[in-house]
């Protein structure tokens, strides 16, 4: 849970800036997972998101002063264009199919220079999700994140050591992050 | 911390949509994803036609990388933003073109091929005349693309070069590793009064690509010096330069030595600023008579040294 505007998160975009691939790959290899999770979320497509997993690198890569560090995390920034190009190829896809009904206007375009914020079903699939994680991970993942508390204070609350709870935390994740991309939730 | 909004025993607690997403994006992040087999090669096969790497440049490594981000500027510049005047009554693509007329004496003094009109005169405001009148009815993706292949050229050149050797691109002979630094600062420079005009946020270099741009500004001032009339005989300065990629030198202000790494020599003044600041001060950019900066010691011989810091900053 770290602040907008890390250290590394600025190293990483002065090297990206000052044209260093090195620093892409680095960037591919730690934010991967996190792109490809919400393209395949939203796309229900692995060649799919695949592709928009490359185009999200491609586009910081070729215009990184688009990002302001000191306006949010680069993972907030990535997301947010992943979710961008996702849910237009859904939209793409439902005009082809669906020529003439028109695009299902149901998701806001974010905006790039604002955190990250989570469209109302997609909110409401995520704290179902949450409500349905065995009672100990869900505990730890609420009072981490619904309630803000750090580790020490979470782990003191539950009476539990700093290390459990930050393996019951990483856990919940992991579990949030299969039901998330099961169609069911 | 945001107050939690009320909640008992029979109201589900709602988390604020910030605290939600942030719990969204560590879950997507666990997702037990690997690349599939070439995803990075191919990734960055893809991001190289649409912005060139910074190319491997030897000594010109720290000039290399502001080409790049100059170059990532240009990458998000709107038909608005190329005819936007930025500095010297010059509009961003006319700026690229000075940019370009300037890297192409250095250029030419390395034996690189230049980009544009053969070379008239060798001498920078004639030269960016030319180069700008050559340019101005073009697109500007053939501006960009002309400045970009003759400044990577001069990279390419400077792996083959000796830093040490000296050339004199409009008359002022320097070893070539110097004149590649000057081309870091004034690129570094434009790129920044582009990126305030235009409203874009500007990271700074790595420190490790400041620091040599900084000792050579610190070798500069003796030079400024003399070239503003000023002439301190045996005296010398302490600089400290604080921040990203700063350092402490001494700096002989009589050319007896150039500057070195502080050790402990006894100085007539000592000055501690900020490096980028004090970098652009020589650029140009600044007014020296406000300029931030700590003094101990002769505080007249100071005022000389800052006043006379941006004598050899051209447009």
């Amino acid at each position: 849970m770290e602040a907008a505007g890390t250290t590394d998160d600025r190293s990483l975009h002065q090297r990206v800036v000052g044209g260093d691939e090195d620093a892409l790959g680095e960037l591919h290899e730690r934010f991967y997972p996190l792109v490809l999770g919400l393209a395949l979320r939203i796309t229900r497509d692995r060649l799919v998101a695949e592709d928009i997993v490359q185009e999200v690198f491609v586009t910081f890569w070729e215009r990184p002063l688009a990002f302001d560090p000191d306006r949010g995390s680069l993972r907030s920034w990535l997301a947010t264009i992943a979710h961008r190009r996702a849910v237009d190829h859904v939209r793409a896809e439902e005009r082809r199919r669906v020529a003439a009904l028109g695009p299902r206007l149901t998701e806001p375009e974010p905006s790039p220079l604002e955190d990250w914020v989570l469209a109302a079903d997609e909110a409401a699939r995520v704290r179902t999700a949450v409500s349905r994680l065995p009672g100990g991970l869900r505990e730890a993942i609420e009072l981490a994140y619904y309630r803000g508390r750090t580790y020490r204070q979470t782990a003191e609350e539950l009476g539990l050591p700093e290390g459990t709870v930050k393996s019951r935390i990483r856990l919940g994740l992991r579990k949030l992050a299969d039901a998330l991309a099961d169609e069911e939730v | 911390m945001a107050p939690a909004p009320a909640s008992g025993p029979d109201t589900p607690f709602v988390p604020e949509p910030g605290r939600l997403a942030r719990l969204a994006l560590d879950a997507y992040a666990e997702t037990a994803a690997e690349p599939p087999a070439g995803a990075r090669d191919r990734l960055l096969a893809a991001a190289r036609v649409r912005r060139g790497p910074a190319v491997r440049a030897g000594f010109a490594v720290s000039y290399a990388a502001r080409v790049a981000a100059m170059d990532a500027l240009l990458a998000g510049a709107t038909p608005a933003d190329w005819a936007t005047v930025i500095v010297e009554g010059w509009t961003l693509q006319e700026l690229v073109a000075h940019l370009a007329a300037t890297d192409s004496l250095v250029a030419a003094a390395m034996g690189v091929r230049v980009t544009g009109p053969p070379i008239a005169a060798d001498e920078v405001l004639s030269r960016t005349a030319d180069v700008i009148a050559y340019q101005r009815d073009r697109d500007p993706a053939l501006t960009r693309a002309d400045w970009r292949a003759q400044a990577e050229a001069i990279c390419a050149r400077a792996v083959t070069m000796d830093a040490a050797v000296p050339v004199a691109p409009g008359g002022i002979g320097f070893p070539v590793g110097d004149h590649v630094l000057a081309r870091m600062l004034e690129t570094w420079i434009h790129t920044a009064d582009a990126a305030t005009v235009i409203g874009v946020p500007l990271p700074p270099p790595l420190p490790a690509h400041i620091h040599p741009t900084a000792d050579f500004c610190a070798r500069l001032v003796p030079l400024t010096m003399a070239l503003s009339g000023m002439t301190p005989g045996a005296k010398a300065l302490r600089l400290e330069l604080t921040g990203s990629g700063g350092g402490t030198w001494h700096v002989p202000l009589d050319l007896s030595a150039p500057a070195a790494p502080h050790a402990g020599q006894p100085a007539d003044v000592s000055i501690t600023c900020d490096t980028v600041a004090f970098c652009f001060l020589l650029g140009g950019r600044g007014t020296p008579a406000t300029f931030p900066a700590d003094v101990d010691g002769d505080s007249g011989l100071a005022a000389d040294v800052l006043t006379a810091a941006p004598a050899l900053s051209g447009p």
